[in-house]
Formats: C-alpha cells, structure tokens, sequence
C-alpha cells in the first residue's frame, strides 16, 4: 500500500514537471500536405496570438459526435484577408478544409473555412 | 562697387563658407541630397509583386467565383523536404546539429523551434518580416519593428561602434551600426545571440556577422540585400534579399502580437 502511494507521487511529480505544450509553433506537427474536409457546429471560436483557434463539433463515422481543435493563422494576418473576432459564431455550420496533426489527434490546421452561405474565408492574401 | 557693397559681400561669402564647412563636418554636404526616408509599414512583396509573405493559396472571404479547393494548409516546413539550393551552405559540424533539427521537426516536435517558445526569431531571419515591419527613422537612429513576434531592432547612425561588453553580451536581433552611401543604408550586425537560425532552421555560432545594404529599388519598394558570414557555420558568406512594399491606409496599421497569450491553454 505504502508502496503503491510512493509510485502514485512518483507520478503526479512527473507529470508536474513536464514543460507546459508550447503554444505557437512552425506547422512541423502538421501533414500539411493533406487536405481533409469536414463539417460541423461551430463549438468556439478563440481570436489569440500566436495562433486563431477553432472548436469545431463533428459528428463522425460511428455517429458520436466529437470535437476537433482547428489551428487558424495569427489575428494580424487574418484581420487584414477579411477574418475578425465575430467572424465565426457558436452554433453556426460550417465546411473546414484541413491538414491533421501527424500524431493522430482531433487537431488540425485550418486551410479554409467555408460559411452555410458560402463565403470562404482563405488563410492568405489572394495574388496580385 | 562702393565700400559699403563690398564689405556686405565679403561678409555673406564669409557666412556661407563658414556655413558650408560646418555642415561638412556634420556628414552632410549642402550638394549631397538628403537620406531617404524609409519610414512607414511594409509588408513582403515577392517576386511578382504580391502581398502578404509566403502562404499557400487559400481563397478570400467574399469570392465571386469559388476557388479550387486547397491542396496544402501551409508551407512544409519540418524540413522533410532536405536543403533548398538557396539555403545556407553548412560546415559539417553545424550540418550535423541541422540533421538534428530536421529529425526532430519531421517527428512533429518543436523542440528545435525557438519561434515555438515565443522567442525572437533573431537577425537575419527576422528580416523575412513575413506579417510585415514598421520603420520608424530619426538621423540618428533607424529601428524596425516586425509584428511576427513583436520583434525589434535598432540600426545606431550616430557613429557609435559597438564595445567590448557589448561583444560580450550577444542577443537575439545583435548590435547594429549603419551609415549611407549615397541611398543606401549599409547595416552591420555584431554581437548575435547563437540561440537562433539563419533562416527558418539553419543553425549559427556566436561568430555569426551580417551586412545589409538597404534602399529603394522603385517608389515605395525596399530592397534588404543581406550576407551572411560565419567562419565556423558556413563554408562561404550566404546572401539572400527580401523586398517590401510600403503599405497604404488602412493596411499600414501592424497589429499587436503578445505571443505569450498562447502559452495559456491552447491545444497546441
């Protein structure tokens, strides 16, 4: 017993000492390469730096719903392509083009975001 | 010419030498025009004249026609695609401590990604001022403000050299002096933080030097060409350029950054 404890703070220590994830990052964690698309509700939308984020809930093969957490670009680059903090809203339904995260996680980063009424929000500047 | 004439005509030839000398002795003759202003925000034009840096295309909010839908997220950047012929060229010991790095980001680690940790992305790599810099410039002083990071560096034109504890206490964006010739601002950079890449991955040693040769190469487009020089990183100087175009209202507002705010709670 006196044991078992031992190895349950042996744990909690390790799991204490294991540096915060780090929040803003190259898109190295990314198959970026792959474009997957899918649609949901809209769970949240998070307007922070480093990185835009997106909860987005999905109903999937097995028919449960699950969330996924969708990266989008920095608020700064957005904000001047036609994105703000009201862009997206709880409860609306919209189509995500993305490229998932290599370890297989429900995480992605957002490639474009298509609206129910077919606006698209790209990640970029259009060429000039 | 009565005396009177003569005597106000000396006097003025007098000032104006007097005038001419001094001005001289300031660095500025009155027949050399004056130094350009670089002032204002930039963003990056690439080849071609685009705006807005390196990203894929991805369509645009309000498209009257819908855009092919998209192939990639993002440029690739774990490396999995080895050395571009424009990057760096390495010494073997710093290629080794590259492998080590590509190896680490192909796994999808960030462990070798300062930018990850809300570092500074340092000089020259911060240059590529991918979301855009701001000038602000003085006679005395010349600093550039990149909104990737909240970056910032200060280019000294007063004369100043950098000191031996100076040398002594390298950082992120280094020490910089600079001076024109004629149009151009010419930059050095001493005193540079190794704790940081070259380009987006390309490892340096405290011996890392940078020259820049700064000017307008049309109205409104800024040319930065940049060499790069370390003995014991690189095999021979790298250079590279990056061009900006000066941004109109409503664009030439750059955004706060405060990467830290991510560090709370993010998924990532």
């Amino acid at each position: 017993m006196q044991l078992r404890i031992i190895a349950l703070w042996i744990g909690v220590a390790l799991c204490l000492s294991v540096a915060p994830i780090t929040a803003h990052h190259s898109n190295s964690a990314y198959e970026v390469e792959k474009v997957v698309t899918v649609t949901g509700t809209v769970k949240s939308w998070k307007w922070t730096n480093p990185h835009t984020w997106l909860t987005l809930t999905v109903q999937n093969e097995k028919g449960e719903t699950v969330d996924w957490e969708l990266e989008g670009r920095a608020p700064g680059v957005l904000g001047r392509i036609g994105w703000d903090r009201t862009v997206l809203k709880a409860g609306e339904k919209v189509t995500v083009h993305m490229s998932p995260a290599k370890d297989g996680s429900r995480v992605g980063i957002i490639a474009r975001v298509t609206k129910a009424d077919g606006t698209i929000l790209g990640n970029s500047a259009p060429a000039q | 010419m009565n005396k009177m004439t003569a005597s106000t005509m000396c006097t003025v030839m007098l000032c104006s030498a007097i005038a001419w000398v001094s001005v001289e002795i300031h660095g500025q003759s009155p027949f050399t025009p004056a130094p350009p202003d670089f002032s204002g925000v930039y963003y990056p034009a690439p080849q071609g004249g685009g705006r807005g840096g390196a990203a894929p295309a991805g369509g645009q909010r309000g498209a009257t026609t819908t855009p092919p839908p998209p192939t990639r997220s993002a440029p690739t950047g774990d490396l999995s695609n080895g050395r571009q012929p424009t990057a760096p060229l390495l010494t073997p010991e710093y290629m080794a401590k590259w492998e080590v790095i590509r190896k680490s980001r192909m796994s999808g680690s960030y462990e070798y990604d300062p930018i990850a940790n809300c570092l500074p992305p340092g000089m020259p790599h911060m240059m590529s001022m991918a979301y855009g810099m701001e000038i602000m410039q003085t006679k005395d002083r010349i600093t550039f403000f990149s909104e990737w990071q909240d970056a910032l560096r200060r280019v000294y034109l007063d004369g100043r050299k950098p000191t031996q504890k100076i040398l002594n206490d390298p950082t992120y964006a280094g020490y910089s002096t600079g001076h024109w010739e004629g149009d151009t601002l010419v930059v050095d950079t001493v005193a540079l933080h190794p704790d940081s890449f070259i380009d987006s991955s390309s490892p340096h040693s405290e011996e890392m030097t940078v020259k820049e040769r700064i000017r307008f190469i049309s109205p409104g487009v800024l040319e930065d060409r940049i060499t790069v020089t370390d003995p014991k990183a690189l095999t021979k100087p790298w250079e590279t350029v990056h061009t900006y175009r000066k941004a109109a209202p409503p664009n030439d507002e750059l955004r706060e950054f405060a990467c830290a705010e991510g560090l709370r709670g993010s998924p990532r």
